[in-house]
């Protein structure tokens, strides 16, 4: 199937899932595995012979690999040399571009100074540490194996091994985050100086704990909200630029990886449940960690599932990720959105997909959503793009869901 | 055909007795359909007949029996409509025949429609076959029913047939008394053709096909016939019978069942109640009783997106075609843009055609709450009839208003009285009558039909644990202390929202719609505010606060697909919206002004 669907563009990103974790936080929907030698042994041999089958596609070689992102799970559980093992084995199968990021992800509990000078020898030059909370009570309740002082060891080891590059990830709408709590943990976290952080609202995600047995003691949406804009307003103090909903960063050190999803651009994937979007395929691989491994055992690539988007998906798509970013889109995609309304697809030989005649319908009462954002000063008009201002960051699922 | 060898009968029963299942039985029975074919209920046609399990359109069917005598018997089943709202339709359909076959649930015993089925008949001068069913239940009292037969219906409870129409028991008896007991169809042949119209509908390649019961003459192809109600003349083109399917025959003659197809174009000008007879040689008076079916409910229809306005008028007509006792015309609202108002014979009814709309036409509609209609003298001295509330004059141009009533009748078990006494009352009842039967009553009520158009009968069904039965019929016009109640959203009002009720509900009636509004209508990017007024004077308020939050924090890992499938099936479950002004309200929020 990847065979059959050369990425449009030369430049790529990576994607490595490692899904292992010392222990599942409460909020966590991700795709994660209990931490064991032997399946880390069998993880580790998976994903270089994952590397080496996605190398050997013919339109590999000219792929130019521009971003490494290693997600979790925890990676930083990675032994250094292991780590570095798969850095090599994507090398020596794709063209890494001399300046790539190569981001690692990873939990305070398990990074030390030696540990990432080693990972910065093997090339990492990014990390992006899950912090979440600077208050004990909480880290505890959300199920984190660290504390408040850990958290900041291991921001300061990071520094200490020469990352020039961290990034720092917070939660909040947290059951019993108060607003003075959540006030001391901004404040506290941006004194550090990260070069860039994430602060992402709280969701009950099916397939999460707290998603399935519920959680006490969640804060009022007032207070979520204005906790959302306590952040925004000490990040810019500081000079970060809010660039997309959930991500501030100093300037110059916005994701490159992250942008990558933003723009809707290509990237590749390996490692359980890690998802790639190719061509015009966004596709899967098997989620379970052992299954993943017997098939990559038995010589093949492990995909579970993909899905060829079509010309309007595609649009929408376009639509909604890059809508989540400061930059916004070209007004023009807007307007495409609303003129496909109007008639077949240039350029589609299949006719009208599915969605085509709900389009039809809909671009009426699109315009008007549209024009009712801008009075509310939550779309903005910037030169020839479009944007989300803040407040509209905050709402912004309301006009995704009519975009689609 | 001799007369003496053909029977014109119909089944009748409260819902849910076995009306359906019996007429299957006789129809396996005699051959009508070989039993493989005979899928279940077959006279329930429409799709929404049998997802209701409720015959809305009259069905006729033609069964050849072999009668215990020797002699074969022509059997014609008239299937009559299930419902209160079709009562006319029912008593059309009854003057059709000689015979009933009243069906009585032994389990269930004697209820409202039982006793309503059993006075139209009776009015029609019918033989009623009494039929005690589901004897096979293991409640089933068959002797309780039989006694219950003779006290309460004028028959002898002795004579009722008991059957289990689900197993076959005692249905060839059922038969055999149609053919013992119900009399002969008598008519003259020779005399001028006089036929009565018990249904019709449309055929888009025949035009309409006309349901008659021939009392007089004779009618083949090539008969040129008058309509009386109108005057119209037609020459008929085909006459069949319906076996269960149209069959085409040589000639229908007195006594006989069957139909005429002469090139009329609307079922407007075949209405059910009509009589055919001869251009040529007409009979000398029609048939008594016609009248023409008037709709009793009425409510807004617009589409959601005015792009469909045209659709839907095309729509409106293609369904009247088949159902004159359905109207509509244009009307504008403020809030909604162009629609109609129609016009239902009752809520069933109007459900029915909503979700025709709906299905066949693929359209979506916002339905506004239904208003009866109401007589308004002014103090000009004009007598107007209002059926949308947003026309009602303003007070001081207002003498008098009134308000349609029912005579009703109830059945119920005695030891739910107090329960239904005490709903009868919030519903504006007026106590007429009581009766006892055994362990049962019969309770006769004056209602405002605005009380009972909506949920009443679900309440009631409700209160008395399912065993209360209602029927009613429209009696006359009579004065009450109406106001209009107004809603607004953001200070706006909404003519589509806009009600009447009695001044002595409007508080808590205001009340309740503004919390349900509330609670429908979704967060907006602003603050919506909902209030309920009776002219300048707001009665109750509440507000919509605006959207705080609604974000997908994290795409993690790049996993968009994910995210984008949330966000479709967002938008799926996303109920279709009307915009009002700023505001968003959903389809459903105009009609829960009847519900609150
Ligand atoms: N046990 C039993 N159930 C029956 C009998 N006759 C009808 N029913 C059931 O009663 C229900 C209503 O029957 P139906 O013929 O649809 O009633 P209708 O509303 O009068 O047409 C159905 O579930 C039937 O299966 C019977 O003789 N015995
Ligand atoms: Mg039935």
């Amino acid at each position: 199937m990847l065979a059959d669907n050369p990425p449009a563009s030369d430049s790529l990103g990576f994607y490595i899932h490692v899904p292992f974790c010392a222990q599942r936080c409460h909020y966590c929907s991700f795709n994660t595995a209990p931490l064991d030698a032997t399946a880390m042994t069998r993880y580790l041999a998976a994903v270089g012979c994952e590397l080496d089958l996605l190398g050997a596609l013919a339109w590999a070689p000219r792929v130019r690999v521009e971003t490494v992102f290693f997600g979790g799970g925890t990676p930083s559980l990675l032994d250094p040399a292991a780590l570095a093992a798969i850095l090599a084995r994507l090398r020596r199968r794709f063209a890494v571009a001399p300046g790539a990021e190569i981001t690692v992800e990873g939990n305070p509990e398990s990074v030390t100074r030696e540990k990432l000078h080693a990972y910065r020898a093997a090339g990492v030059n990014r990390l992006s540490l899950g912090v979440q909370s600077l208050d004990d009570a909480i880290l505890r309740r959300l199920g984190r194996l660290h504390d408040g002082r850990g958290a900041r060891r291991a921001f300061e080891a990071a520094r200490d091994a020469g990352i020039a590059n961290v990034s720092v990830d917070l939660m909040y709408g947290l059951p019993g985050l108060d607003p003075e709590g959540w006030s001391r943990t901004v404040d506290a976290v941006l004194d550090w100086q990260p070069d860039h952080l994430s602060a992402y609202g709280l969701t009950l995600d099916a397939g999460s704990l707290w998603g399935a047995a519920g959680v006490a003691g969640l804060p009022p949406e007032e207070t979520v909200v204005a906790q959302y804009w306590r952040l925004a307003r000490a990040a810019a103090e500081r000079g970060f630029e809010h660039y997309e909903i959930s991500n501030y960063a100093r300037p110059g050190f916005r994701s490159r990886h992250n942008q990558i999803y933003w723009r809707a651009a290509e990237y590749l994937a390996a490692g359980p449940g890690a998802c790639g979007f190719v061509g015009r395929v966004r596709y899967a691989n098997v989620r379970a960690t052992p299954r993943y491994a017997v098939t990559l055992e038995e010589g093949r690539l492990p995909l579970d599932t993909f899905e060829e988007l079509t010309p309007r998906q595609r649009l929408a798509e376009r639509l909604i990720l890059g809508l989540r970013t400061a930059d916004g889109v070209p007004a023009a995609w807007l307007g495409a959105r609303l003129l496909c309304s109007g008639g077949p697809e240039p350029g589609s030989s299949r006719g009208w997909p599915a969605g085509g005649a709900a389009w039809l319908r809909d671009a009426e009462p699109l315009r008007r959503t549209i024009d009712a954002w801008r009075g509310e000063r939550l779309l903005a008009d910037a030169g020839d793009r479009v944007r989300l201002t803040e407040a509209g960051f905050l709402v912004s699922d309301a006009l995704f869901v009519e975009l689609l | 055909m001799t007369l003496s060898r053909i029977r014109n009968f119909s089944i009748v029963a409260h819902i849910d007795h076995g009306k359906s299942t019996l007429a299957d039985r006789l129809l396996a029975l005699t051959g009508t359909m070989d039993a493989k074919k005979a899928v279940d209920q077959v006279l329930d046609s429409m799709d929404l007949e049998r997802e209701r399990g409720i015959t809305i359109k009259a069905h006729t069917v033609r069964l050849l029996y072999q009668g215990r005598d020797g002699h074969e018997y022509t059997l014609n089943l008239i299937d009559t409509p299930g419902h209160v709202d079709f009562s006319y339709e029912v008593s059309r359909a009854l003057a059709a025949c000689e015979g009933a076959v009243l069906i009585i649930d032994a389990a269930q015993g004697i209820e409202a429609q039982t006793l309503a089925n059993f006075y139209l008949a009776s009015d029609a001068n019918l033989t009623i076959v009494p039929v005690i069913n589901k004897i096979d239940l293991p409640a089933a009292d068959v002797e309780g029913t039989r006694e219950a037969i003779t006290a309460t219906l004028d028959l002898d409870g002795s004579e009722a047939l008991a059957i289990s129409a689900k197993h076959g028991t005692g249905v060839p008896e059922v038969l055999e008394a149609i053919v013992t007991r119900i009399p002969a169809p008598a008519g003259d042949p020779d005399a001028p053709l006089k036929a009565l119209v018990f249904d019709s509908f449309y055929d888009s390649y025949q035009g309409v096909v006309v349901y008659v019961r021939l009392t007089d003459g004779h009618v083949r192809s090539g008969t040129r016939i008058l309509l009386m109600s109108n005057g119209r003349a037609y020459d008929v083109q085909q006459v069949g019978v319906f076996s269960p399917d149209m069959r085409p025959v040589e000639e229908l003659s007195a006594g006989q069942v069957g139909y005429i197809i002469a090139g009329i174009k609307r079922v407007a000008d075949a209405k059910v109640g009509e009589t055919i007879t001869e251009a040529a040689r007409p009979t000398a008076a029609p048939f008594p009783g016609y009248r023409d079916a008037k709709p009793m409910v009425f409510a807004g229809l617009y589409p959601i997106e005015d792009t469909d306005y045209e659709a839907l008028r095309d729509a409106l007509e293609k369904l009247r075609l088949n159902d004159p006792a359905f109207t509509y015309e244009p009307e504008t609202s403020l809030a909604l843009g162009y629609g109609f108002r129609c016009g239902f014979l009752g809520l069933l009814h109007m459900e029915i055609v909503q979700e025709r709309l709906e299905r066949e036409f693929d359209l979506s509609l916002i339905i506004t709450a239904p208003s009866v209609r109401y007589r308004i003298q002014t103090t000009a001295g004009e007598v107007l009839d209002i059926e949308n509330p947003s026309k009602l004059p303003t007070p001081d141009r207002i003498a008098e208003m009134e308000e349609p009533y029912v005579t009703s009748s109830v059945f119920v078990p005695t030891e739910f009285m107090t329960v239904i006494y005490k709903l009868a009352q919030e519903k504006r009842g007026e106590h007429k009558a009581l009766e006892y039967h055994g362990k049962r009553v019969h309770i006769r009520f004056d209602f405002p039909l605005a009380e009972i158009v909506v949920d009443f009968y679900d309440k009631l069904k409700s209160i008395s644990k399912g065993y209360a039965s209602f029927d009613y019929e429209f009696a006359d016009f009579r004065a009450s202390d109406l106001v209009k109640l107004d809603i607004l959203l953001n200070g706006e009002p909404v003519d589509a929202l806009s009600i009447i009720v009695h001044r002595d509900k409007a508080y808590e009636k205001g009340k309740a719609l503004v919390e349900k509004l509330r609670a429908v209508i979704p967060r907006q990017l602003f603050e919506v505010a909902i209030q309920a007024a009776i002219g300048s004077r707001v009665i109750a308020r509440e507000t919509v606060k605006a959207m705080g939050k609604n974000v997908t924090a994290k795409c993690y890992g790049g996993d968009i697909t994910r995210k984008r499938k949330l966000l479709e099936r967002q938008k799926e479950g996303k109920r279709r919206m009307k915009q009002v002004g700023r505001v968003e309200v959903p389809q459903e929020a105009f009609l829960l002004v009847l519900k609150s």
